[in-house]
């Protein structure tokens, strides 16, 4: 049996599922801490089904808290970027093109300095130690403890990169780096962003895998515990310390995986609605559309491969204004119990416009909501109006299409949207992103440098190919099951012409085990 | 006169990877660049051919390398004017308008960059219509314009002068010169009075990249959706008709930087894996798009690849295993299918062996999936 775990902004939710069949599922509030909402999770799921903790196989732990941070520019630490390629890229620095305040919440720190490689291997320019050490020195004066590092053809040629953070580590003991190589293909300034992002995060991944690791051994399970990432395979915790950017989109990714399995429907609308944000996505064939572009995370350009999910910010705690006509990206998150005025507090929320309007209830210990009767309807048009546009923006076509409501904050939807052809909210449907961790894939992965010289192109792909699925398969996918999901080449300078680095990703699904076969 | 101002942006380069057919590079970083030209120096003025004066001097400025070079090696805001001036300062000549080489990707914007920067006009077309590798495919050599003296600037500010008088020399020694500078250099050439442009430009195709462009950012959304909005805009236009060649999923894709070309191969699966895929040659930009074996379009025709979903073009270097797409054929502008043009752009330029034949004579009808 296997426990998923969905920390949202706002709810954490767990289920527990025993092959294709879900036992049971809990909701608790995101606490400050994390550990104690995790805690209350597992708690609360381990006692309603009377499940020993030793048969517990896995806990996989699917969490938006990195996208929100982004999203809401909270939580955020302050970087440093340094870009190394001048003489080329003057007049475009880092962070060019990003909105003004998630650039302010990571500080005016942008330093560029000479150095990188051409496409053939040789120095755009030697590094300069001077120049470094004095961008070194300014980083150390305004006490900065986090770095990203980029390099022109970095996924290439990484030494540049790599020197540069060794100068960072002797010159700063402690100090965080994220070397934009580690992040994948070209294309600089959006591996450059992707690369500030994740070094923004670092701190927060510290501890939130710290926190959830204890929150498990608290709770007496011993047993291996994964994240899932925004291919919807999973990672282990020390990678995600790492590489706290690759959860980018797992949530949804998770949310559409679970709309698919509770509604058995492979092509509709998912609308996940949590506290902070409303993900719509396209499930295709019962997995997520993929981005086919360039992905836009908080309105930063990053070259991440994930599902193609348009982010409004409105959620459950999603601040109200101007008398309805505005709602978010502010939200009060899991704080929502307290200082909503459904619950009591002082802050008009988008579920406190639901209250008011009787068209849901919250909680056990519910206040009574009186707004005036101008702002409930300017308030709920706004969310009907916002959510028919978002997802008019995704539409393959004009023709409707069946739209899911999952997550928590699905009562936001009052009624039927314009652009559905149905609406389904089905059982469990506030939990479809625990769901989705849950079944997340296990993914194989293999790299290595082929020379299309010694062997033809597609015998090298064909025969990697079949190697990334035995490693799937090996690490426990269904071998029925098993796609390839990625293939990523590049060319390296240096060597023998035909020489490329080629990665290949094999996903699956985890095999189903007979009903019951564990109670 | 018309004026063009960051606000055309956005069109000009959606509509400018549309007319690239793959090549040109993608114009997101160019753009970044001019819309900090133009926020620091006002729109520019994008002067019509025909109000040129038959004496005006004019010289072409583009960049000249591998397309992916650019997505690591960036461009400097000052590449463009810096070339433009190293020109004027090494050949004593005035400059009154500045014109692209090709209005398919980067290249659309750059000379707005030089225009903003040294505060005269650009002129509205192009000297392709679409985008090309070689400097010999331009309309301007074909008409009798002299290449040079011509200039270029690499990545380090290093000036380099031409003056070879035949284009085929031009085209090696500014190859050469783009491989051994990093793979990408900006260049000034071609410089020709008000009348040799007027006699050899594509014109106004600035305007209708910036036509296309709107059209495809207001008709986001599946690709077949866009094709009525599409055949009704280059039925009105210097170019042929557009056609519908394939509908599927991107199940191979390669290019390699060699010689200083983007070189590679995509190989197009339909969604549910019947009938037989379709296969697409790059040299920068899509040259040639084959079903079993059968030539279904080739260059100077152009083939464009848009994403499925939302009817954004796809440049070679962003073609992906994985991605869904739809692929059209437009037939190119009428000049491009005269012999003397055809002696420098037809397939067995490019190394194809076989005559040209335009995508009309191919397909037969025209509908779309």
């Amino acid at each position: 049996m296997r426990i998923g775990i969905d920390v949202g902004g706002t709810h954490t939710d767990a289920v527990l599922v025993d092959g294709d069949n879900i036992i049971s599922s809990t909701k608790a509030l995101t606490s400050v801490d994390v550990t104690s909402g995790i805690l209350e999770a597992l708690e609360n799921i381990l006692s309603s089904s009377g499940v020993q903790e030793d048969s517990i196989e896995a806990v996989m732990l699917g969490t938006t808290q990195f996208t929100n941070a982004v999203v809401e520019r909270k939580k955020l630490s302050e970087v440093a970027a340094i870009r190394i390629g001048l003489p080329s890229g003057a007049g475009l620095p880092p962070k060019i093109g990003w909105p003004e305040d998630i650039s302010r919440s990571l500080g005016d720190h942008s330093y560029m300095v000479h150095g990188g490689t051409l496409y053939d291997g040789r120095p755009i320019a030697e590094l300069d130690w001077s120049e470094i050490n004095k961008v070194i020195a300014d980083i150390k004066s305004k006490n900065l403890d986090t770095v990203a590092i980029s390099a022109a053809f970095s996924p290439m040629t990484p030494q540049p990169e790599l020197d540069v953070a060794a100068q960072l580590r002797r010159e700063i003991p402690g100090v965080n780096i994220t070397c934009s190589h580690s992040l994948g293909r070209l294309g600089l300034l959006e591996r450059e962003n992707a690369a500030l992002l994740n070094a923004s995060l670092l701190k927060l991944a510290n501890s939130v895998v710290s926190a959830f690791a204890d929150a498990l051994r608290q709770r007496g399970l011993k047993c291996r515990f994964f994240v899932s990432q925004n291919d919807g395979t999973l990672m282990d915790a020390e990678f995600v310390r790492q590489f706290p950017a690759l959860t980018f989109a797992s949530g949804p990714t998770n949310s559409l995986r679970g709309a698919c399995k509770l509604t058995g429907l492979n092509d509709a609308i998912v609308v996940d609605l949590g506290g902070t944000t409303a993900d719509i996505g396209i499930l295709q064939g019962g997995f997520p559309r993929e981005s086919n572009i360039v992905i836009d995370v908080g309105g930063v350009r990053t070259n991440f491969r994930m599902p193609d999910i348009l982010a409004l910010g409105l959620g459950g705690g999603s601040l109200v204004t101007d008398e309805g006509r505005s709602i978010g990206p502010q939200s009060v998150g899991h704080n929502l119990v307290t200082q909503g005025l459904a619950f009591g507090g002082s802050v008009l929320t988008a579920t406190d416009l639901l209250v008011a309007a009787g068209k849901a209830t919250v909680g056990a210990n519910q206040c009574l909501v009186t707004l005036p009767p101008q702002t409930i309807e300017n308030g709920l048009n706004t969310i009907a109006s916002m959510l028919n546009d978002g997802i008019e923006k995704m539409m393959p076509s004009s023709d409707p299409m069946p739209v899911i409501l999952v997550g928590g904050g699905a009562i936001l939807v009052a009624g039927k949207l314009e652009v559905a052809s149905k609406m389904y909210c089905p059982e469990h449907s506030g939990v479809a992103n625990a769901i989705g961790a849950a079944i997340a894939q296990i993914g194989g992965e293999v790299e290595s440098l082929v020379c299309y010289q010694d062997m033809p192109r597609e015998h090298a792909i064909k025969k990697m190919s079949d190697a990334a699925k035995s490693t799937a398969i090996n690490a426990g996918a269904n071998p029925k099951t098993v796609r390839i999901a990625d293939i990523e080449e590049t060319t390296i300078s240096y060597m023998a012409e035909g020489t490329t680095r080629l990665r290949i990703k094999a996903v699956g699904d985890i095999p189903t085990q007979t009903k019951g076969a564990l109670l | 006169m018309k004026k063009l101002g960051s606000e055309s942006l956005t069109d000009l380069s959606i509509g400018a990877v549309f007319l690239a057919t793959g090549g040109g590079g993608d114009p997101y970083v160019a753009e970044l660049i001019t819309r900090a030209a133009l926020d620091k120096f006002g729109p520019v003025d994008l002067i019509d051919p025909d109000d040129l004066d038959d004496d005006d001097f004019i010289v072409a400025l583009g960049g000249v390398g591998a397309p992916t070079v650019s997505l690591e090696l960036l461009p400097s805001i000052n590449d463009a004017v810096d070339t433009l001036r190293a020109f004027e300062d090494r050949f004593g000549k005035k400059i009154d308008a500045v014109v692209s080489f090709e209005v398919g990707g980067a290249n659309s914007l750059i000379p707005i960059i030089a225009a903003a920067g040294m505060g005269i006009p650009v002129v509205d077309g192009d000297g392709m219509g679409r985008a090309l590798p070689e400097a010999q495919m331009m309309t301007y050599p074909i008409f009798g314009v002299l290449p040079t003296p011509a200039v270029t600037t690499d990545y380090r500010g290093g000036i380099t002068e031409f003056h070879t008088k035949n284009i085929l020399e031009f085209e090696l020694e500014i190859r050469q010169c783009a491989l051994s500078s990093g793979g990408m250099i900006t260049s000034a050439e071609h410089p020709m009075t008000g009348k040799q442009l007027k006699a050899s430009i594509v014109p106004r195709t600035i305007t209708f990249s910036v036509e296309l462009g709107r059209i495809l950012r207001e008709g986001r959304g599946k690709a077949h959706r866009i094709f009525e909005p599409l055949k009704t805009l280059f039925a009105n236009s210097i170019y042929g008709s557009v056609h519908h060649l394939y509908t599927g999923k991107v199940v191979d894709s390669s290019t390699k930087i060699i010689g200083g070309y983007d070189i590679g191969e995509a190989t197009i699966a339909s969604f549910d894996g019947s009938g037989p895929p379709l296969k697409i040659n790059i040299k920068n930009e899509y040259l040639l798009a084959k079903i079993n074996d059968e030539t279904v379009a080739s260059v100077p025709d152009l083939i464009t690849v848009l994403d499925y979903e939302t009817s954004t073009p796809i440049n070679a270097e962003r073609l992906r295993f994985g991605q869904r797409v739809t692929v059209y054929g437009i037939g190119c502008p009428a000049f491009y299918r005269t012999e003397k043009a055809l002696n420098f752009v037809a397939p067995r330029c490019f190394g194809f062996d076989f005559d040209y034949q335009p995508i009309e004579s191919l397909i037969s009808s025209a509908s779309p999936t």
